[in-house]
């Protein structure tokens, strides 16, 4: 739940953002808005409500054999951060004028090239941008990976941005996000780490590989979609095995949903079926907190109390999730562009969203910011 | 069946394939020195260590294709600048100084040639589990590499495509620490650089191909096939070919087109054959005796056929190469082929099958009518023509006890429909078996009697294909036994608007006298292969 003091935040930054910009929404009442990209370099915003894009805005010198991969939008809604160009440059895009008011090249000069993957952060006041970066140094005739680390831009750094600083990181980090407080950089590596964001320190974690359970095998997820900024709650959908049944045993393969709560530093989780249907990515709904939708060719609902599921098929397939901030719609992307809008009670489809240039969201995230 | 991920379809390596086959098969770039080209085009980041080594490049050795794939990433990754007579050299030259001898592809040739449906089975499990879970095992096992070089294969693998380390295979390991150490140790064990078989290569002196040949191969779908070829030697390790096939089903075919030897034994050739564009990848073994291989459509590899051909020279010792039909029925009379080179002297097929006449003779091809004893029992026989025989060529049988689908785990992709790939077939075949000696069929004494014709269906293969109804969209098979798949894309008329991939049951059924012997293999229809390079 949000706590009171977090509920007054919110509210007077969404006053400050009115007062301030008032494009798509002159009135009082902030809007919901959904911010997501589309091959090979399209950023769209879209009033969800109205069902309609409203912005559309070019990446600007990137690769167009390529698809754009995370967005993060910032908490004020102004600006939206975007791993691009081969993942080897990270964009700030102004989501009113479509300039770019960021720009950080991941690599260093001609023989030291950098590739994000995937994890990108924002931390919660807006100032600093966490990005995960593998860096591999061009040898004539040999490429040599180095260690990766996490590079903290300035989000004021312009167009020509520089790391702040590099923590160091393991490898295989599939997710950064910030606690509620901006005090921990959560790092999803082989473990759930909780690093220092100034100073790279860990500070403790939350068991993944060594997360241990009677009668089951390692988890496994592949979290890359970053859809937790209505709950500051990151869910991720995984699946074990079941080391006390046969191999080839429906049951053999356990599917579940994976929850670290961002403010409280809390985690749960929840088996909930046998593996039946290919589960990419999740959302917890901002009202009703015990409710986890999950996409793929089906559209799934756990109870993270009860383990109750509601499923229904899809038109086609979907790869992310997002959820109204009044907890009543969901939004789910990824394919055909083509972003549909579910009843998140009924779970019933009410309507749709075309996104124009024919273009695929691909493994772009869908995220949602009020304005 | 290994599965497959979908690897990231670029344009760049779409286009590599193309041009691949034009670089592997072009004979038009003899004058041009390789050498002097690897100088000036690739020692800039290759420091030349001596004459004919430099870091990396003489620190791995490849297949012609393996090479090619290598250059053509040079071209569009880093820049190099070559024009297609340019990479022909520079890859003829590679090859000859870092290929493989005949016994290091002899297991893998599957991958070279562009066999379909190739269920692998690794030699080594890290490599396996390391490599395969995205390549073929085989493209691998078709590279040799210093332990060091191998190392640094990995190092690329991370540098370009970081997402390795989060994929499914990769995530649940610390994959960087175990490639780049166990991995690298074992791939340099398994696959090392040097060995006894490659110094022994490279003393030797190879074979020139020249002269006249007898060939006899198969098809799938059409049948047997016997042949000649004359090759013409046009420049070094150049040659013509101009080739006839005549089928078992009276069909006839001539081929003409060019080839290069690459590595003293990598027979590459581009023919236009009965009109259209075939590719051949053969080795030219036995002391260059001997060609074998698999010929292929330059735009459609799942069709093709194997060939095997010999030295029809004048003095060449005898061989009996195949017998047409392969196959007969006790108590059958009937009209045997004998195809071979320098066949004389009688004709032997064992005891209870009767030469009653011959109808043809001469030193390529004896034509004979047959009868076998009603009373034989089922078996292989040698087929011998004076001091000529062919082990095992003709099979006797009762009856056709059991039948197999071949290959038996076919795969078939979607294609065409205004995309980019067009569609992958599936050629099927009926195999008919007999019970050996031991009258117990699927034992280890079974006789493989060969290819029969058969009633070809397709079914859902389980509850899920029935819901999705595979069948109605999936494809449809054609009585040779060639399964076409359906366009690609979504298709709006399917429940999720998916794509005309499926999962079906291919049924054979062969008629046998009276009886119907069935038998079924299961089909995937999956989706493109966007990036489909010369070795998979």
């Amino acid at each position: 739940m949000l706590t009171k003091n977090k509920l007054t935040t919110a509210c007077l930054a969404n006053a400050t953002a009115a007062a301030l910009l008032t494009l798509y929404s002159a009135g009082v009442l902030a809007k919901d808005y959904i911010v997501t990209t589309a091959r090979p370099d399209v950023l769209f915003v879209v009033d969800a409500k109205e069902r309609k894009v409203v912005k559309t805005h070019k990446i600007p010198n990137t690769s167009m054999g390529n698809s754009p991969i995370t967005v993060v939008p910032s908490r004020d809604g102004k600006v939206a951060y975007i791993i691009h160009n081969r993942w080897e440059t990270v964009s700030g895009i102004d989501l009113e004028n479509g300039k770019e008011v960021f720009r950080a090249e991941l690599s260093e000069g001609e023989d030291l090239r950098g590739k994000a993957v995937f994890a990108m952060d924002l931390s919660p006041d807006g100032k600093e941008l966490a990005v995960f970066v593998n860096p591999t140094r061009l040898l004539p005739g040999e490429y040599q990976v180095l260690d990766p680390y996490i590079a903290i831009y300035r989000t004021d750094a312009g167009t020509d941005a520089k790391p702040e600083r590099k923590l160091p990181s393991p490898r295989r980090v599939s997710t950064l996000a910030y606690s509620a407080k901006g005090d921990t950089l959560y790092t999803f590596s082989w473990e759930m780490l909780k690093l220092d964001p100034k100073t790279g320190a860990v500070k403790g974690q939350h068991p993944w590989r060594s997360w241990k359970e009677p009668n089951r095998g390692e988890p496994d997820t592949l979290a890359i979609w970053p859809q937790w900024e209505q709950t500051n709650i990151f869910a991720t959908p995984y699946y074990k095995v079941a080391t006390d049944k046969e191999a080839g045993d429906p049951a053999a393969l356990r599917a579940g949903i994976w929850a670290l709560d961002l403010e409280k530093d809390t985690v749960s989780f929840k088996e909930f079926e046998d593996a039946s249907v290919v589960l990419f990515s999740s959302a917890v709904n901002p009202v009703r907190r015990n409710e986890v939708y999950t996409v793929y060719t089906q559209l799934t609902r756990t109870d993270m109390k009860t383990g109750k599921m509601d499923r229904v098929d899809l038109d086609h397939t979907y790869y992310d999730v997002n959820v109204s901030s009044d907890g009543s719609e969901l939004y789910i992307g990824g394919t055909q562009g083509d972003i549909a809008v579910y009843d998140s009670k009924s779970l019933k489809r009410i309507g749709n969203i075309r996104t124009p240039g024919g273009g695929d969201q691909v493994l772009s995230s869908l995220r949602i910011f009020k304005r | 069946m290994k599965k497959k991920h979908m690897a990231r379809g670029t344009g760049a390596l779409v286009l590599v394939t193309g041009l691949a086959i034009s670089a592997i098969g072009n004979p038009a770039h003899a004058a041009l020195s390789g050498q002097a080209l690897v100088n000036s085009k690739c020692a800039t980041c290759h420091e030349a260590k001596t004459d004919q080594h430099w870091t990396r490049i003489g620190e791995s050795r490849r297949t012609p294709e393996g090479w090619d794939m290598t250059v053509a990433r040079m071209t569009f990754a880093h820049g190099v600048k070559l024009s297609s007579e340019e990479r022909g050299a520079v890859v003829k030259y590679l090859a000859d100084t870092y290929g493989l001898a005949p016994d290091e592809t002899a297991d893998h040739r599957y991958i070279i040639e562009r066999t379909p449906s190739v269920v692998e089975h690794p030699e080594s499990k890290p490599i396996g589990d390391t490599c395969a879970r995205c390549h073929s095992y085989g493209r691998i096992a078709v590279q040799r590499r210093t332990e060091d070089d191998w190392r640094k294969l990995v190092h690329f693998h991370v540098g370009q495509f970081p997402a390795i380390e989060i994929q499914a295979g990769g995530r649940d390991r610390n994959w960087f620490e175990i490639a780049t150490g166990d991995v690298a140790k074992e791939l340099g064990k398994v696959y090392g650089y040097d060995t006894a078989s490659w110094k022994q290569w490279q003393a030797q002196k190879h074979a020139d191909a020249s002269g006249v040949w007898r060939l006899v191969g198969n098809r799938p779908g059409v049948g047997a096939y016997e042949g000649k070829a004359t090759i013409a030697r046009t420049g070094d390790d150049r040659y013509s070919v101009a080739m006839v096939m005549r089928y078992e089903n009276g069909s006839e075919e001539s081929a003409k087109g060019s080839a290069i030897v690459y590595t003293g034994h990598e027979w590459r050739a581009t023919l236009k054959q009965g009109g259209r564009d075939i590719h051949q990848v053969f080795s030219l073994g036995a002391n260059g005796a001997e060609l074998n291989g698999r010929w292929f459509e330059a735009n459609n590899d799942a069709v093709g056929g194997t060939m095997r051909a010999v030295r029809a020279d004048k003095g060449v010792p005898a061989s009996v190469l195949s017998v047409q039909p392969a196959m007969v029925r006790a108590g059958m009379r009937t009209t045997l082929a004998i195809n071979g080179v320098g066949l004389n002297g009688e004709v032997n097929l064992g005891r209870g099958v009767k030469v009653i006449k011959l109808v043809e003779q001469s030193a390529e091809r004896i034509v004979a009518e047959v009868e076998v004893a009603k009373d034989v029992a089922s078996s292989s026989r040698d087929v011998q023509v004076g001091r000529a025989s062919g082990a095992g060529l003709l099979k006797l049988y009762k009856q056709i006890d059991y039948v197999k689908v071949l290959p038996q785990h076919p795969m078939a992709r979607v294609g065409g429909n205004g995309g980019s790939q067009p569609k992958v077939p599936a050629q099927l075949e009926a195999i008919a078996w007999a019970a050996g000696p031991d009258g117990k069929p699927g034992t280890a004494d079974d006789i493989r009697l060969g290819a029969v014709p058969a009633a070809w269906s397709v079914d859902n293969l389980n509850k899920m294909a029935a819901e999705m109804q595979d069948t109605k969209f999936a494809g449809r098979i054609e009585q040779t036994g060639l399964f076409v798949p359906n366009g690609a894309g979504p298709n709006a008329e399917r429940k999720y608007k998916t794509n005309n991939a499926g999962e079906l049951k291919v049924t054979a059924t062969v008629k046998d006298g009276s009886r119907m012997v069935k038998a079924s293999a299961p089909l995937i229809v999956t989706v493109q292969r966007f990036n489909d390079p010369p070795i998979r």
